[in-house]
């Protein structure tokens, strides 16, 4: 499904004839490269993705789009014998500043990840963990985050009456939406998904991206999908990377029906591999 | 091949159960009763009462008529002869009482002219052609006592113990009855002893406080006498620098409707039985009291009333048994536990009782002549619930104990076979030695799994796993010959860098996370203990030259002659009122840390290393620190694991036994007379009954390594034996039940932390 048809006066949903977004750019990549110990996994990235809108990552299988997800919050810090060059700004500031605490960064960037991953936790628990680690213990907060969080993640009807019980008791579906409402409890303003759906049947597949357009409405939202139809489904910017370079990137409708490089052109036709 | 493994599985569960069922039938027999049956009766040709008694073959019992005469009558007629002797008494006088004393089948006859005859009953074997033994019995005239004549003697006891020896004798009846003793000397030359004079008799009446004696006895060291009253009262006199004095006297049915019926020595002559006419008996032991300087006799144990009264007592010679009797009943008993071994159903009125010199046959001799002669098969009467658990009084304690000494060098010697002692001592091993190992090794596992450098950890990982493999002997060894005297004078070092390395660290932690982030980000992630391994040895070293000073300052005691001294090995017993031991828990806990730290933290960092990584880094991505993760997430995950970590852990410090042995004095003791740390705290000496023995600087002696120590020493199948093997069985069932219950909660634990 394609994102819906654009009014000129929102912002989140025009993308120009030259692929420029009215938004600001929110995330910056500015000639990054990447190596994990002497392999290197990207190379001279340079990207702008903007506020409020969804942006997918596509490409084969090693070609360094979860890793420069994973750089977005620096989660890629847990692996050692990294090594970066250039750099990333969120809303104009640099992640790799000697100043930043990563601790406070990974509060303004929610992940959510391929597998779904519930903490051994009640429901409860598992949505209100990030506040709990921020020190924020406050019951009326709490049950009021652990409730919106869960209608953001159109999780609540399904899970209001045992909200005290495992999350493992939930289906595939409804603990990644958890995930989500997880991530989006501190109210992050840019959402990571990695491969949000590859664990999930169809079903709940469409949930989940029936929920991430309700989401743009608040968050920058950044994809790793391997599933074509649904970069075109749900996204208004697409990226495809090859071999840790970025080959092109703009407006989804665009990339994927008049491809400019070949290589984008065969792998969306599936000729590639 | 799933065969393979299901046969070796069931191997194993059979091979446990193998032991725990060995064990278990090595300790049963302890828990049993006396068994007594009744194997021949022997008819003497007479009819009147008299005296028995046993040789050590239960062959030829003798029979002594009262007066002149001694038979000896053969059990089996085939292989032995029946003999007769007449004692060559002085004409014209009359036995008027008379004393068997067993253990040197000594027969103490008082005359009525008021001497004293003593005469020996000796037997001698030899086999014959067939192989059985063929036993014969003589009588060997000792000596005759001529005390001054006068009354007929109505009370007579002598010991022999050595150079002193000593005759008691109660002249007389009634008012007019009279207590004399009289030493005997005996002179010595190059060419032996020679012989035996009497001395002077001295009549003790007047020490008797206007009370008449009735029934005198000497205990085995002969310097004292025990003097029953009329009045039912004892006195107990001493012969101290060859002057008699009143040391006692007492009143062993106080106040009651049934007076005192007679009393009598237990073997080791230490206690002393008395017993009421209604059949109540008490043993009276002597020991030392508290605010006394002498031993006195005092009450240590009682027995249940024996229906009808007690007519006849008996020691057994060979442990702390007693038979009493009386027209129905014959009852087998042991001092030490109070415990009644057996009880038999009489059908005779018997006169006499009398035991062999090992305790396994008991003649009963009845009014018709007619020896009943019974088997007692009691190889365990010293155990049992009570004496393995329960405090008991033991003679020449100054009150009920628990005490393990399980063996010694005289035969009248009591065995104390108290587990109690153990059981705490192994608790306290491990208690000290998990105090030390369990917040290093787990911190240590956290740290490494979760924040350490992978190539360090690489190296730092393997290491420990070696440590795991040291030889619990080499770390005993260091212990003992190292350690201990080591930290011995440097208690106050040890106790300094105690406080000061958690302490210094915490702040130095506490000081770099106030750090503003651009300084903090210059370390990179992992590595941050590098700056604390300098200071940590900084402060080590520092604790150990502060101490002397913190020693000059805090711990300093009066010296007998006035002067200060500091010295933690006289302050602690000073303050505290516990012994300060060089082996001590101290040591054990901290080289039996050594030997556990390696187990703990390799199972808890294994258990750590495998939580998921996605769960990590989806706590990671929400913001939280790693701290946090750990605290949050991996703990909980991983703590089943860690649980099983430390109950593996504990399994190892409770069965250790090497580094016990070595580096604890052994005692088995958990008496500590003092004060203690705990009064401190307002719980005052005996509030808290177990924290009296949780002292840090005493040594301890632990179930594990009394094995060790002594079932090379035990005679198989003796009641020393089975109690190690009780020993054992409680060390099984106590990390047995531990580790199933720690199995059922470790089962909840990771169900409950299950990810997925």
């Amino acid at each position: 499904m394609p994102p819906e048809p654009a009014t000129p006066a929102s912002p989140t949903t025009d993308f120009s004839a030259q692929g420029e977004p009215l938004n600001p750019a929110f995330i910056e990549v500015d000639h990054f490269h990447f190596w994990y110990g002497a392999k290197q996994a990207i190379q001279d990235i340079n990207m702008e993705i903007p506020e409020r809108q969804i942006t997918a990552f596509i490409g084969p299988s090693g070609c360094g789009k979860t890793t420069l997800l994973r750089n977005l919050n620096r989660l890629n810090d847990l692996i050692e014998n990294i090594r970066h060059e250039g750099d990333i700004r969120i809303d104009g500031q640099s992640l790799y500043d000697p100043s930043v605490e990563v601790i406070s960064l990974r509060k303004r960037v929610g992940m959510v990840f391929q597998k779904y991953n519930p903490f051994p936790k009640t429901i409860y628990e598992n949505v209100v963990f990030s506040l709990r680690v921020a020190g924020r213990n406050a019951k009326a907060e709490l049950d009021e985050v652990v409730e919106r969080s869960l209608r953001g993640a159109a999780l609540w009807d399904e899970v209001k009456d045992k909200l005290h019980e495992s999350a493992y008791g939930l289906s595939g579906g409804q603990q990644q939406r958890l995930c989500i409402a997880r991530a989006i409890a501190n109210r992050p303003q840019i959402l990571l998904m990695d491969e949000p759906c590859a664990a999930l049947d169809p079903v709940a597949t469409l949930k989940i991206e029936a929920l991430m357009t309700q989401l743009k409405e608040e968050f920058t939202i950044v994809i790793v999908t391997h599933n074509m139809q649904q970069a075109a489904r749900v996204s208004d910017r697409t990226a495809y990377f090859f071999m840790g370079r970025l080959i092109e990137y703009g407006p989804t409708l665009q990339l994927l029906s008049k491809p400019r490089e070949k290589a984008t052109q065969d792998y969306i036709s599936g000729r590639y591999g | 091949m799933t065969s393979i493994i299901a046969f070796g599985g069931v191997c194993i569960v059979v091979a446990v159960f193998g032991i725990f069922a060995f064990i278990f039938s090595e300790v049963v027999p302890l828990f049993g009763k006396a068994r007594v049956e009744k194997t021949a009766t022997v008819q003497f040709p007479v009819t009147a009462d008299g005296l028995t008694g046993l040789d050590e073959w239960s062959q030829l019992p003798f029979h002594y008529d009262g007066q002149r005469t001694l038979r000896f009558q053969p059990v089996q007629p085939s292989i032995n002869q029946p003999s007769q002797v007449t004692l060559p008494l002085p004409d014209a006088v009359t036995v008027t009482s008379r004393r068997f004393d067993p253990e040197h089948n000594r027969l103490i006859l008082g005359l009525s002219d008021g001497q004293v005859a003593i005469y020996q009953v000796k037997y001698a074997s030899s086999a014959d052609a067939t192989g059985s033994t063929v036993v014969k019995g003589s009588v060997s005239s000792e000596r005759l006592l001529p005390l001054p004549p006068g009354q007929p003697l109505q009370s007579v006891d002598y010991k022999d113990a050595g150079d002193r020896k000593l005759v008691a004798v109660v002249q007389g009846q009634g008012a007019s009855a009279k207590l004399l003793v009289a030493s005997l000397r005996q002179s010595r030359s190059l060419l032996g002893a020679g012989q035996v004079k009497i001395g002077e008799s001295i009549d003790l009446t007047a020490k008797l406080e206007g009370q008449h004696p009735e029934h005198v006895l000497i205990p085995g060291t002969a310097d004292s006498v025990i003097v029953e009253t009329d009045r039912h009262e004892i006195f107990y006199l001493f012969l101290k620098n060859s002057a008699w004095e009143l040391r006692q006297r007492f009143r062993p049915f106080p106040g009651e409707s049934s007076p005192l019926a007679g009393i009598d020595l237990l073997l080791g002559d230490v206690s002393l039985v008395t017993w009421s006419d209604a059949g109540d008996l008490r043993i009276f032991s002597l020991f030392v009291p508290p605010g006394e300087t002498t031993r006195l006799f005092g009450q240590t144990k009682s027995f249940p009333a024996l229906p009808g009264g007690i007519l006849h007592y008996l020691p057994s010679q060979r442990n702390k048994s007693f038979a009493v009797a009386n027209d129905q009943l014959l009852r087998i008993c042991h001092a030490t536990t109070e415990g009644v071994r057996a009880s038999i159903k009489l059908s005779f009125r018997p006169v006499d009782l009398a035991m062999d010199a090992k305790s396994e046959h008991l003649a009963l001799l009845d009014n018709s002549g007619v020896l009943h002669l019974y088997q007692v098969d009691d190889p365990h009467p010293e155990a049992g619930f009570r004496a393995f658990f329960s405090r008991i009084w033991y003679e020449g304690s100054s009150k009920p104990k628990h005490e393990w000494q399980s063996t010694s060098g005289t035969d009248d010697f009591e065995p104390k076979l108290s587990l109690t002692p153990l059981i705490i001592g192994s608790l306290k091993g491990t208690l000290y030695a998990l105090l030390f190992a369990v917040p290093i090794a787990l911190l240590a596992a956290v740290f490494v799994a979760q924040f350490m450098h992978p190539d360090v950890k690489k190296v730092v990982k393997p290491v420990m796993e070696i440590m795991a493999s040291l030889p619990s002997v080499v770390l005993g060894f260091l212990a003992a010959l190292w350690l201990a005297p080591l930290i011995e004078t440097r208690v106050p070092s040890v106790i300094a860098i105690v406080i000061l390395i958690p302490l210094i660290s915490a702040l130095i932690g506490f000081g770099w996370s106030l750090l503003p982030v651009r300084h903090r980000n210059l370390l990179p992630k992992g590595s941050e203990y590098g700056v604390l391994i300098p200071i940590v040895i900084l402060i080590a070293w520092g604790g150990w030259h502060l101490g002397p000073i913190l020693e000059r300052v805090f711990f300093v005691t009066d010296a007998p002659d006035g002067s200060k001294i500091a010295d933690f090995r006289l302050w602690w017993p000073q303050f505290t009122g516990t012994p300060y031991d060089q082996r001590n828990c101290l040591v054990v806990g901290f080289m039996m840390g050594f030997a556990v730290i390696p187990i703990i933290f390799t199972i808890s960092e294994d258990s750590l290393s495998n939580v998921p990584p996605s769960i990590i880094s989806a706590s990671e991505a929400l913001g939280a620190s790693r701290w946090q993760v750990v605290r949050t997430v991996v703990l909980p995950v991983a703590s089943a694991g860690i649980f099983s970590a430390l109950m593996i852990g504990f399994g190892r410090a409770v069965g250790e036994t090497m580094i016990v042995v070595m580096a604890t004095g052994n005692t088995a003791i958990m008496d500590t007379n003092g004060r203690l740390i705990f009064g401190e705290f307002g719980l005052g000496h005996g509030q808290f009954p177990l924290a009296d023995h949780w002292d840090i600087f005493n040594g301890m002696r632990t179930l594990s390594a009394n094995i060790a120590v002594e079932l090379p020493e035990a005679a198989v199948h003796s009641t020393h034996y089975r109690t190690l093997f009780l020993g054992a069985m409680v060390l099984f069932l106590m990390t047995f039940s531990l580790n199933t219950a720690a199995e059922l909660l470790r089962q909840r634990l990771r169900e409950k932390f299950r990810i997925g």
